[in-house]
């Protein structure tokens, strides 16, 4: 509990920081706003032009595009210190302040960065979610709510998981960017829309490597009742806890390498 | 058994070299930073840790205080072994670094070390009245509002040094804090540390390049250079083995005649007057003082070591650093 609420307390000094600088603060979170607006635009042409998409109607296409920009947006959100700082952490000296105090390494990671712009980015994600759960006529009942919050903690667990990546390959001072965003950014990018409509190659990637299908499309198909490849009901309960699990193997992961961090001079 | 232990303490690099034309992989190099170095710290010390850029200061201390791993030796520092039971360890110890801050940039540095609190779980009471404490001690007051980023470089200093002391660390790891500091700053801040060490007995590891923070503040000092120490004793023992060269100037009522200096003494003829130096073991101060005198009516004359820059320069190059 205590561990939380330095999180949060961590996270709203972070706040006032940003807050020092008002202006470029509104700026950029409207720039974030257009970028994340032209996402979805893409996503209105394609159903103005198309209607259908292998089955999905304009409604589940904004379902889909809904819970991945909320679960991503969310991550970076909260959990910018993996998502974007850390390379800049290992290189200015910065967790070498981490390790000289009394708490786990990743929590303080965790507690060093926000990224509050992205807020708008959630709006333009939950509009996307209440426009499609309108458009395909959800019936919502308890257990489709439970779902779907499970769904996007989940997803959230695995981006973090996925972005730790490139956390550790930064503890060895190896440049992996390009590697690493091809499953982080190029999975949001895919994975917004519903996996069944790629090649056998890229759901295996999105289904075994980078589970986003398990953490988002199978949850998100059975809620809207359309059951991803017709699976029964209790894959959309379990197959998100795969978030989970990457993110567990990836904390271990995190905290071997930091064994042979190697800090920088001073 | 004393507070700090450390045995044939060694720890590699490997440094990447720039890649050759024609290679398709770079040539791994190893840096042996630490070759085994061993020493014993007891409790209340205060100890400078010197030596020229590169020599393994700064890794050294980061082995002490849990960030790096070492590849061989053993350390116990109040029976923990740093590495081992890391969150343990850093309880009991407070770190400086000279050149990179562990507060929060953009807040008032209050809200830092409030977070400071929660993050090492110091109990409110205790918290406040040691805040207090060092507040005074450091006059900090006037700037208890004011977010890091507006600070002078002394203040920001002052406040690095509240910030590691809250949690009321049995040891305290300072990496170069007076660099860049003006003389006044430079001075409170020695007052403070030997203040810290009286009144709590705790103990202090110094690095630095200051030769003048060591003379104020370290009885003991130990040299590093290659990885290896160097010496280890009392910085008025260090001194005497590269204290060579006395510097005299002296000035003379209208001209000296007939001065005839021995060999080994350079001088130089300035508009002030003469400016010598030489050897005292080779060259008894009497014997020079005698020549001198014999040359005319001496106005002025001062007599002074050469200053501990100087003597450390000569050492690191005697000693091949």
């Amino acid at each position: 509990m205590n561990t939380l609420r330095l999180y949060f307390k961590s996270i709203g000094m972070l706040l006032k920081s940003h807050l020092q600088y008002p202006s470029s603060f509104i700026m950029q979170t409207l720039a974030q706003l257009v970028m994340e607006g032209s996402e979805m635009m893409v996503v209105i042409l394609i159903v103005d032009r198309f209607e259908r998409l292998k089955g999905w109607s304009g409604g589940n296409l904004y379902f889909f595009f809904g819970v991945m920009s909320v679960s991503f947006y969310l991550t970076e959100l909260f959990g910018r210190g993996i998502t974007g700082d850390f390379p800049m952490m290992v290189r200015t000296g910065r967790l070498d302040t981490f390790l000289v105090r009394p708490r786990g390494v990743l929590t303080q990671v965790l507690c060093a960065g926000t990224d509050p712009r992205r807020i708008t980015c959630i709006a333009v994600g939950i509009v996307s979610l209440i426009i499609g759960s309108g458009i395909s006529g959800i019936s919502w009942s308890f257990a489709k709510v439970l779902v779907l919050a499970e769904s996007i903690s989940m997803s959230c667990l695995l981006i973090l998981g996925l972005f730790m990546i490139e956390a550790i390959f930064s503890i060895f001072s190896v440049k992996s960017v390009e590697l690493v965003n091809a499953i982080t950014y190029g999975g949001r990018s895919a994975c917004q829309y519903p996996i069944d409509i790629y090649p056998l190659p890229l759901r295996a990637l999105f289904t075994v490597i980078a589970p986003f299908a398990l953490t988002m499309h199978v949850p998100a198909a059975w809620i809207m009742d359309k059951p991803l490849y017709g699976w029964p009901a209790w894959t959309a309960f379990v197959t998100p806890l795969s978030g989970a699990v990457v993110f567990v193997v990836m904390s271990v992961f995190f905290h071997l390498a930091m064994r042979h961090y190697r800090s920088t001079g001073s | 058994m004393s507070y700090i232990e450390v045995n044939n303490l060694k720890k590699d690099f490997i440094v990447k070299k720039k890649r050759e034309k024609g290679r398709l992989l770079r040539e791994k190099e190893t840096v042996h930073a630490l070759k085994g170095v061993s020493f014993s710290v007891d409790k209340g010390e205060l100890v400078g840790y010197i030596g020229p850029n590169g020599a393994g200061k700064s890794t050294t201390v980061k082995v002490l205080s849990g960030i790096l791993t070492p590849d061989g030796g053993e350390v116990n520092v109040g029976g923990i072994v740093p590495w081992n039971e890391r969150k343990k360890h850093v309880k009991n110890i407070g770190v400086v670094f000279g050149q990179r801050s562990q507060l929060w940039w953009d807040v008032p540095i209050i809200d830092s070390y409030s977070l400071l609190k929660d993050i090492y779980r110091i109990p409110q009471g205790d918290y406040e009245s040691r805040l207090k404490e060092l507040t005074n001690a450091l006059q900090l007051d006037s700037i208890m509002r004011t977010p890091l980023r507006l600070l002078s470089l002394g203040q920001r200093m002052r406040a690095e040094l509240c910030g590691s002391l809250l949690h009321r660390p049995e040891l305290l790891f300072l990496d170069e804090p007076t660099i860049g500091l003006d003389a006044v700053s430079k001075l409170s801040l020695r007052d403070f540390l030997k203040w810290e060490n009286r009144e709590y007995g705790t103990t202090i590891m110094l690095t630095t390049h200051d030769m003048e923070d060591i003379a104020a503040l370290c009885s003991r000092v130990m040299v590093l250079g290659h990885g290896q120490k160097l010496f280890d004793g009392r910085l008025g023992d260090l001194l005497e083995k590269y204290d060579t060269v006395r510097n005299v100037s002296v000035r003379y009522d209208g001209d000296a005649n007939g001065l005839r200096l021995p060999e080994g003494v350079k001088y130089k003829q300035t508009e002030e007057g003469l400016e010598l130096s030489y050897d005292p073991s080779r060259l008894p101060t009497s014997q020079l003082l005698g020549i001198l005198q014999e040359a005319g009516n001496i106005r002025e004359l001062t007599l002074q070591p050469e200053n501990t820059d100087h003597l450390i320069a000569a050492m690191y190059k005697e000693l091949d650093l």
